[in-house]
């Protein structure tokens, strides 16, 4: 009779444990997505979701998570924080997910913290990987990317070993936020590392596209090698001041610049500008990933993949395999357990392993170095993954 | 039925309306917003309190630009200021919540007086341009004073506690975000008919000649601007709140033009009207999101494809018919429907 009850009792508690998690259900598992999938910053969210879509299929069509589906349901925040704490609300108390793996820009994730922490979300943040995210280390959030800092660092030291000359004269542009302060973290440590000089380090606002004053005073100094802090538009108009003022310039840019809408705002200007990244912009496992994307995309989203696909089916199949390891009785505990013991997860070749068993639960912060090739209109690979 | 207005007494004149069905109408409102966390869920309370801010804020720029014809597309800046001084002084300085509110209230307000100044000399686009003006200083202030404002960083808002209850979500922030728009409304319509709010429509009507009436233009613009930004600042104290985060992204420019947007769809220059366009605007993606789910078809790949576009399109259309056919705004709908109830079944 008593260990009828206490039988009993145990399969009461678990019951209430496995209920007390939502979005697991015989059949499915709802992961959530915020993300920019209105306004000029679409084509993040619209690449995000198309990496998350050949995940989940992929998934899916291998018989899903222990028997289930997995089912994404993205929100739109149109890169407004206030609208991405909103989204999550209502994924989270409508949609009823059970996970998050698309958290939209570094403000936006950061405006979800509080209600990813209060629910203990299982959470994999793969868009912007900013220190911020992860300092302090929050138990349910799991941070994939390497640092701006070290992105620029990858690239500049490329650049001193490889294509400066010996008297080159380094200079920043840069945006005047956290993102800019980053960039600048990595210019510093090169520019002190490399021992050269650096006589200009020029702040702009974000949303500047007129670039002529700062380019002119670059010009001035002789500046030779350029850590390029603009993004989308900004980057490209950079550069394209730089053409203008006839600048013979090495450039290292921000990783957003890998994508290929964006790296074709630069062409015109002519620069093969380097980009520092933690997933792989081209190679072997890029064409698999393509033939990949034709059983689980349309032709249109085939075409529209970029870096941002990558990270984000990276992030979907991360935490595919730690609810894998769970077993039957997934909880958003054992996710997060799981994702904490995560060690070498191998990726197919597009990032380095992930492996979250670090203080931090930090990964993917390894940087491999492309090189845009203007007049193809294509990138090579310069360095391998490594860790700086 | 009634066929006249007829005012006997003083307090029938100062009375806010002399109709039983009125009150009645607005008792039953708040008792249905104050039932409301037991009709929606989660989510939808969230929505409503959001609704509630952008109230308080669209209620607020009504007075500046409604009532005193004074552009301003700085709300966004006194948004930040309200948010931040919010956010610092609870997380910062340890101050309890019933002083911070008002202190961002009053900060907003200290502030828009620097803005207010050069009102006096300008009008129209130009005063929109300062203002505009105002909310990139203010966003400059936030990057680089770090020391104060922890920079890009932003800061995460916590330990608002009021009378034991965690003001920062759920039922406490609704209730208090209810009082302060009710507080806020009240002050609204209060302040058209007195003496400051009178002064400030023939401010709007024609300052030049507002002037020769005797209506000290320094005074009253420099007050439409300190008493507007202080409701935009509880605004965005509010917001900070409910976020618990702010940085400068929080407070892009697009805000400034949604309240802007909003005062003009439920009708300038007045506060029902105000408070129409703010509860329009805040439910209307949503609104549109349960329309498509209902009459979209999933399965379609055009519909999943550009789900986002579709809505976005509805969204601009909905607002661009509506002035196009309805330039009063929401509230001249209110009063055609209330006239044609009043008269029916006599023609309209």
């Amino acid at each position: 009779m008593k260990k009828t009850t206490l039988t009993c009792a145990a399969l009461l508690l678990s019951a209430t444990a496995y209920a007390a998690d939502p979005g697991v259900s015989d059949t499915e598992i709802k992961i959530g997505d915020v993300n920019i999938m209105t306004g000029p910053a679409a084509f993040v969210g619209k690449g995000f979701s198309i990496g998350t879509k050949i995940a989940a299929g992929e998934i899916n069509a291998a018989g899903g998570i222990n028997g289930r589906k997995i089912v994404v349901i993205t929100e739109d925040d149109g890169y407004v924080p206030a609208r991405s704490f909103q989204a999550l609300t209502k994924l989270l108390e409508v949609d009823k997910i059970f996970a998050l793996n698309g958290t939209s820009g570094t403000a936006n994730v950061l405006a979800m913290m509080p209600l990813i922490t209060e629910n203990n979300l299982p959470t994999i943040v793969t868009q912007a990987p900013a220190a911020l995210v992860y300092t302090p280390v929050r138990p349910s959030v799991f941070t994939f990317g390497a640092s701006y800092e070290d992105a620029f660092y990858a690239q500049l030291k490329y650049i001193h070993d490889n294509l400066a000359a010996k008297d080159a004269v380094y200079g920043i542009i840069r945006q005047d936020d956290d993102f800019g302060k980053e960039v600048e973290a990595g210019f510093d440590r090169a520019v002190k590392e490399f021992g050269v000089t650096a006589p200009v380090r020029v702040r702009f606002k974000k949303g500047t596209n007129n670039f002529s004053a700062e380019m002119a005073q670059m010009k001035q100094a002789g500046v030779t090698v350029l850590a390029n802090g603009g993004i989308f538009a900004g980057a490209a108009n950079i550069l394209s001041e730089a053409r203008k003022l006839d600048m013979n310039i090495q450039s290292a840019g921000v990783w957003s610049e890998g994508i290929p809408a964006s790296a074709a705002l630069s062409a015109p200007a002519g620069y093969n500008f380097l980009v520092g990244d933690y997933v792989s912009l081209v190679g072997p496992a890029n064409d698999k990933f393509k033939l990949l994307a034709k059983k689980y995309a349309s032709d249109e989203e085939i075409a529209a993949i970029s870096r941002y696909t990558y990270v984000s089916y990276i992030g979907l199949k991360t935490m595919a395999e730690a609810m894998r390891l769970c077993g039957k009785d997934l909880t958003r505990a054992c996710t997060i357990e799981k994702l904490k013991g995560l060690k070498n997860f191998d990726t197919g070749g597009l990032s380095a392993p992930v492996s979250f068993d670090n203080p931090k639960q930090l990964s993917g912060t390894s940087v491999g170095v492309y090189q845009y090739d203007a007049k193809e209109r294509t990138f090579k690979a310069l360095a391998d993954f490594k860790q700086y | 039925m009634r066929t006249g207005h007829f005012k006997e007494s003083p307090s029938q004149l100062i009375a806010l309306s002399d109709s039983k069905v009125v009150w009645g109408w607005v008792g039953g409102l708040l008792c249905l917003m104050l039932a409301m966390p037991y009709l929606v869920g989660v989510y939808g309370l969230t929505l409503v309190v959001s609704a509630l801010i952008a109230v308080i804020g669209a209620v607020a720029l009504n007075m500046l630009t409604g009532q005193t014809g004074l552009i301003s597309l700085g709300q966004a800046g006194f948004l930040a200021v309200g948010a931040y001084a919010n956010a610092i002084l609870l997380t910062d300085y340890a101050w309890p919540v019933w002083l911070t509110l008002p202190a961002a209230g009053l900060t907003s307000a200290a502030i828009s007086i620097l803005v207010g100044v050069p009102s006096l000399r300008l009008k129209g686009l130009y005063l929109a341009i300062t203002t505009l003006a105002f909310s990139f200083i203010i966003n400059h202030v936030i990057l680089y004073a770090e020391a104060l404002t922890h920079g890009p960083n932003g800061v995460f808002v916590k330990g608002a506690r009021m009378f034991g209850f965690d003001v920062q979500k759920g039922l406490p922030l609704y209730y208090l975000a209810l009082a302060l728009t009710v507080a806020t409304v009240l002050a609204g319509l209060n302040l058209s008919r007195t003496r400051i709010g009178r002064a400030w429509l023939a401010i709007r009507d024609h300052d030049i000649a507002a002037r020769v009436m005797g209506i000290d233009l320094v005074r009253y613009k420099l007050l439409a601007f300190a008493i507007s930004s202080f409701f935009v600042g509880i605004a965005g104290a509010l917001m900070s709140l409910q976020i618990r985060f702010v940085n400068v992204d929080v407070f892009a420019l697009i805000l400034s033009i949604e309240a802007l947007a909003i005062i003009i769809l439920g009708g300038l220059g007045s506060v029902a009207g105000a408070v129409l366009g703010a509860v329009f605007l805040s439910f209307l993606p949503e609104g549109l999101r349960l329309f498509f789910a209902l009459v979209a078809d999933p399965n379609s790949t055009f519909y999943t494809n550009y789900v986002y576009e579709i809505r976005g399109i509805a969204y601009g259309a909905v607002i661009v018919f509506a002035l196009r056919f309805k330039p009063e705004g929401l509230i001249g709908i209110w009063r055609d429907a209330r006239k044609y109830w009043s008269n029916w079944p006599l023609a309209y």
